[in-house]
């Protein structure tokens, strides 16, 4: 442990109340965010430091658009990333030409999103 | 402690180097994906939130490796098998990497992702990890996409609720099983190791009588493996 850490403070302390404003135009999808007694919209802990997300949120996070935007430096790695998502599935649903043998039967999984 | 951070700072900003090193193997695959990718350029720029975008407690880096069959597995070879992937600083700049990863479910062979704060690397010699450990979960086939993500969502959410000992999370793709671990930095700190398990028991949904095992990297360093020789705990 090491107080070291950019935003990382865990001395015990009063909870101090702290809001976060959204900047204008953070369209969030409806739902549930763990909002806390002061309405921010991710939890504080003792420091008022910690940036605290639930599962829920994080995958509401993912249905926004720059969530969704291709990362620039993704390297390349056959098999392991893909320049987007689409091109990705369809690559699962043929015949790889990856030099790996890669599991056609493994499809199914690659569906089970919830 | 301080000085550590800063000297993982220049450790990481020493990438590159090793980058180059890989790129000088006879594989052809990773000479291309560096020419293509001018990542030392890129690398060296602060990875920060975009505007609206949702901030993370800390900056991570997801990291692969996958084992070149028939060769030895000292700890320069692992070291030039891992590969950086990409840091990200926001919940939005996460999924912009994990959307275009495969999931680790439709990995091939004997290959690993790993997530972890920016400037530690994945290996047990590094500053961070040399006094800690990692609990392991092993499961069979088929669970470790759905299991990778609550880990590495609770990792990213700051669920665990133990300060700054998390150091990463690590899936590993294995013949009969696959094996999703998660790294502190005490392996001594009890009242730790103890809550980041209880955190995983949560946030996996993992049954009662689940097994959990808990190795130090000083014995994994003594042993020369991750997943042999653990303490179990039921």
């Amino acid at each position: 442990m090491s107080g070291s850490c950019r935003r990382g403070q865990t001395a015990s302390r009063a909870i101090p109340a702290k809001r976060l404003s959204l900047p204008d135009g953070a369209a969030l999808p409806p739902g549930d965010y763990s909002t806390t007694p002061g309405g921010t919209v991710f939890g504080t802990t003792p420091g008022g430091t910690r940036i605290i997300y639930d599962r829920k949120f994080l995958m509401e996070c993912r249905n926004s658009p720059v969530a969704k935007a291709s990362p620039c430096d993704l390297p390349d790695i056959p098999g392991v990333t893909s320049p987007n998502v689409e091109e990705l599935k369809i690559e699962n649903n043929h015949v790889h030409n990856y030099e790996e043998k890669v599991g056609v039967g493994e499809e199914a999984q690659f569906d089970m999103d919830i | 402690m301080n000085n550590k951070f800063d000297a993982l700072k220049d450790d990481d900003s020493g990438d590159h180097d090793q980058n180059e090193e890989n790129s000088t193997q006879k594989d052809g695959e990773k000479e291309k994906n560096d020419r293509d990718k001018p990542q030392s350029s890129t690398k060296r720029k602060a990875v920060v939130p975009g505007p609206a975008e949702h901030p993370l407690q800390y900056n991570y880096t997801f990291w692969y490796s996958r084992r070149t069959p028939g060769r030895p597995t000292s700890s320069q070879s692992y070291e030039q098998n891992i590969k950086q992937i990409g840091t990200f600083a926001s919940v939005e700049q996460f999924w912009r990497f994990y959307s275009h990863m495969v999931r680790p479910g439709d990995l091939t062979g004997h290959s690993d992702f790993h997530l972890f704060k920016e400037g530690i690397k994945p290996m047990w010699e590094d500053d961070a990890n040399k006094n800690g450990g990692k609990w392991i979960i092993r499961l069979r086939k088929g669970l470790a996409s759905r299991c990778w993500e609550n880990l590495i969502l609770a990792m990213l959410g700051e669920q665990f609720m133990v300060g700054e000992e998390i150091c990463g999370a690590v899936v590993s793709v294995r013949f009969q099983e696959d094996i999703i671990s998660i790294w502190n930095k005490t392996a001594s700190d009890q009242a730790t190791t103890a809550r980041i398990r209880d955190t995983l028991r949560r946030v996996l949904n993992l049954p009662p009588n689940t097994i959990m095992e808990y190795k130090t990297h000083t014995d994994s360093i003594k042993d020369n493996s991750s997943f042999r020789n653990t303490k179990i705990t039921l």
